[in-house]
């Protein structure tokens, strides 16, 4: 069955003629809570009720993909970073996959309303973020843009042009919904119980510090190969015991970082680094928190500080309010990195580093398309992506 | 010999002459040369074994957060950090002249991670500086780091603002203090050099937005924000404002405190590092109001010198501005003139006319930066 890139059909159209839209957009099928009262032709209607999802496919609330507006004149909500809050989907579509692989994830979310004015250019960085982490927005018109088609208005045209942009960017990569993400960080949860708020907001909020990672349940580790790791962090109340020990401390032994909770393995410390117990495990180690993790913020930039930014797959300069996810096939011969900007207007102008001797790269954004050239940087490969507004991906070759 | 160098400027040279206070350097690139560029403006100096043989230095470099952010795509090395080949060429040039223990300073107002991650962030691979000669350490000084209390640092003589400050153990358990900052300026101050570069010793946990009231944090954030604007006090138990009714302009405090800084923390060697740097900005950024935009700039420079202010009176001489202009000349349009007060206070001579100046004169080397953009 071909992909499903949804759109939630407006209850106020009841007119074929607004099919119009649609045509020639990789829009092919239609949500809401019934089918329009006319034939649909090539399109599907898919019938989406509160609380169900459609076979194959998880729905998930998400949020409206921005830096939070500024509650008093030139200043936004903080987060805990100190830093603007980033409301971002990352963390709902990388749990989702965890959860529920193999199954197509669906973001269902409205664009701010009451007194909120949300420019309607806003509406490719939902669909890009959304595609970007390999899921996809449904599609909802807000009633300004909604408002702006019905009278032909330059802006609603101009955004809704964007929209598409982003959808047939995507649609010109199937590749890259093939790749997995790069990472050197693994994280190991059964996100379930008392660690279920911790686990998850750790995956919520590393894309903040550009801390790239992929996630595993603890149920499923025994088929999982750990071999391309720097470091797993084991989010449980409790060490790990049996098989996941055994698999755990074997990855520790081979050389990597193992940050698990306290009392995996006794004796005094080789060391003691932020707080943590470090003992020496073969060729790696095993790192312990002083108490029991209550902070996923500090927990993530604690992981990050022991694991090392040397370890960062790829590196963001001017990437504030910024999530980026690198993508690749196995080999990592070539890959995608998705850099979606959370604030309002363009950026400042990004650069990527990689550690990996990547030689072309190319930036595709909603305006079209370039190739950039590498540049040495104190740490590997520079290359300067450039300004742009909501999203770019740099594809990356050896 | 005696050299007359224009604004009356005498320039000492010779072997007869007591050493001189600043030497200034051409220094067309960074790279293994800037070892040897050093070296000669260290002798020009009278050598820099007196000062660090057998003693414990610390090197308070420049690495203003936001450590991810570059002006434009140029890495901030190059723009507003002190380039690492600068602090590899002085931590060579320590070590052959006998320093027991080099330890590189700058305190993060974003992260309490090691110095060596923040370097990392930056883009820079730290071991080329700690393996550049033995006993090289690094330390983030934005929190206790390594120590395990702040050390109390008074004010000598009449304090302008602060009476005393806490820092980090690295600025007391030193015997030699290194500011090594880059040639630029600064929105507020004018001149960013090795004077300010002082308020960095000062760490966020008490003394940035994030500093708790009734203790410090645990961990560093935001800027020094109460320097400027005295909207708040140091967290317990730290020294408090001499006189909270002393005005709250910005442009009358900060340069008080950093002479107050200079004062409880004086500083041996000052450099600066205007190999390449930017103008207009200390970050990477302007206000979106201002008229002035950042150029990224090649003076091709560097000056040294044993007292901050004289060594910052030759650099301002250098990017084209008077040092003993007062408040409302370039490049003290908003702020008092930290040169002048520096002097008054006695930490050194802000006056050319009074400083001893080897190698190059600074008309021989001068860039404009306000020319420049």
């Amino acid at each position: 069955m071909a992909e499903l890139i949804p759109f939630r059909w407006p209850k106020e159209w009841a007119d074929a003629s607004r099919l119009e839209l649609l045509k020639g957009t990789p829009i092919n099928c239609l949500v809401g809570e019934a089918p329009p009262p006319f034939p649909l032709g090539n399109l599907q209607f898919v019938k989406l009720a509160k609380g169900q999802s459609p076979e194959g496919v998880t729905v998930h609330e998400g949020v409206w993909p921005r830096v939070l507006p500024a509650s008093t004149k030139d200043a936004a909500e903080a987060g805990a970073t100190g830093a603007a809050w980033v409301d971002s989907n990352a963390g709902v579509i990388r749990m989702a996959q965890t959860l529920e692989p193999g199954k197509a994830v669906w973001l269902d979310y409205e664009a701010p309303g009451g007194n909120e004015v949300v420019p309607l250019d806003r509406f490719a960085r939902a669909v890009a973020e959304a595609q970007a982490y390999n899921a996809h927005w449904i599609v909802t018109l807000s009633p300004p843009f909604l408002e702006g088609l019905e009278k032909k208005s330059q802006e609603a045209a101009g955004a809704w042009k964007r929209v598409v942009a982003a959808m047939n960017l995507f649609q010109a990569h199937p590749e890259w919904r093939t790749y997995e993400p790069v990472a050197a960080l693994a994280v190991v949860s059964s996100f379930e119980g008392e660690v279920q708020l911790m686990s998850e907001e750790f995956v919520k909020l590393a894309p903040r510090r550009h801390l790239a990672y992929r996630v595993f349940r603890t149920a499923d580790l025994a088929g999982v190969s750990l071999d391309q790791f720097k470091g797993v962090i084991y989010i449980e109340a409790q060490p790990p015991d049996g098989e996941v020990r055994k698999k755990l401390l074997a990855f520790a032994e081979a050389g990597g970082l193992l940050v698990s909770p306290q009392g995996l393995v006794s004796g005094e410390p080789s060391e003691i680094r932020i707080g943590y117990r470090i003992h020496r495990a073969g060729k790696g180690r095993v790192a312990m928190p002083p108490e029991a993790w209550y902070d996923p913020y500090l927990l993530m930039g604690e992981v990050h500080q022991l694991l090392s930014h040397r370890e960062d797959v790829v590196r963001v300069w001017n990437g504030a309010d910024m999530n980026s996810h690198f993508v690749a096939p196995p080999g990592q011969e070539r890959g995608v990195v998705h850099l979606i900007h959370y604030s309002s207007g363009t950026t400042q102008p990004v650069t990527l580093g990689f550690s990996r001797p990547y030689r072309r790269a190319r930036v595709y954004t909603l305006d079209g398309s370039r190739d950039i050239q590498p540049e040495a940087g104190g740490l590997g490969i520079e290359f300067p992506v450039g300004e742009f507004s909501s999203y770019a991906a740099v594809e990356v070759q050896s | 010999m005696a050299l007359t160098a224009g604004a009356g400027l005498t320039i000492r040279v010779g072997a007869a002459e007591p050493p001189a206070e600043v030497s200034i350097a051409r220094c067309p690139a960074y790279g293994e040369g800037v070892v040897k560029v050093l070296g000669q403006m260290f002798e020009q100096l009278g050598g820099i074994g007196k000062l660090v043989s057998g003693k414990r230095v610390a090197i308070k470099i420049n690495m203003e957060t936001p450590l991810r952010d570059r002006t434009g795509f140029r890495p901030a090395w190059y723009t507003r950090w002190t380039h690492p080949d600068v602090i590899r060429a002085a931590v060579v040039l320590f070590s052959q002249a006998g320093a027991q223990r080099i330890r590189i300073l700058e305190s993060s107002c974003e992260d309490d991670h090691p110095l060596e991650e923040n370097f990392v962030i930056g883009g820079w691979d730290p071991d080329r500086i700690l393996k550049a000669a033995p006993n090289v350490e690094m330390e983030n000084t934005g929190s206790l780091g390594y120590g395990k209390q702040y050390h109390r640092i008074e004010v000598k003589g009449k304090p302008y603002i602060y009476p005393a400050f806490d820092v980090n153990h690295s600025y007391v358990e030193c015997d030699v203090m290194v500011s090594m900052a880059k040639l630029k300026e600064h929105r507020l101050l004018g001149l960013a050099l090795s004077m300010e570069n002082m308020l960095g010793i000062t760490p966020p946990t008490i003394y940035g937005e994030s500093a708790a009231y009734e203790e410090p944090s645990i961990r560093p954030y935001g800027r020094r924000l109460m320097f400027e604007t005295g909207y708040r006090q140091p967290s317990e138990p730290s020294p408090k404002e001499v006189d909270p009714s002393s005005p709250r302009d910005p442009g009358y405090r900060l340069p008080r405190v950093i002479v107050d800084l200079l004062r409880a923390r004086p500083v041996h060697l000052a450099i600066l590092d205007g190999i390449e740097t930017q103008t207009a900005s200390e970050s990477a950024s302007v206000e979106p109001d201002s008229a002035r935009k950042i150029r990224l700039v090649k003076p091709g420079v560097l000056i040294a010198g044993w007292n901050p202010v004289a060594t910052d009176a030759a650099g301002a001489a250098v990017m084209g501005f008077d040092p003993m202009a007062s408040r409302g000349k370039p490049p003290f349009e908003k702020c008092d003139s930290v040169l002048r007060l520096a002097e008054e206070a006695g930490v050194g001579a802000g006056d050319l006319r009074k400083i001893n100046i080897a190698g190059a004169t600074p008309d021989s080397v001068r860039f404009p930066f306000r020319q420049q953009g």
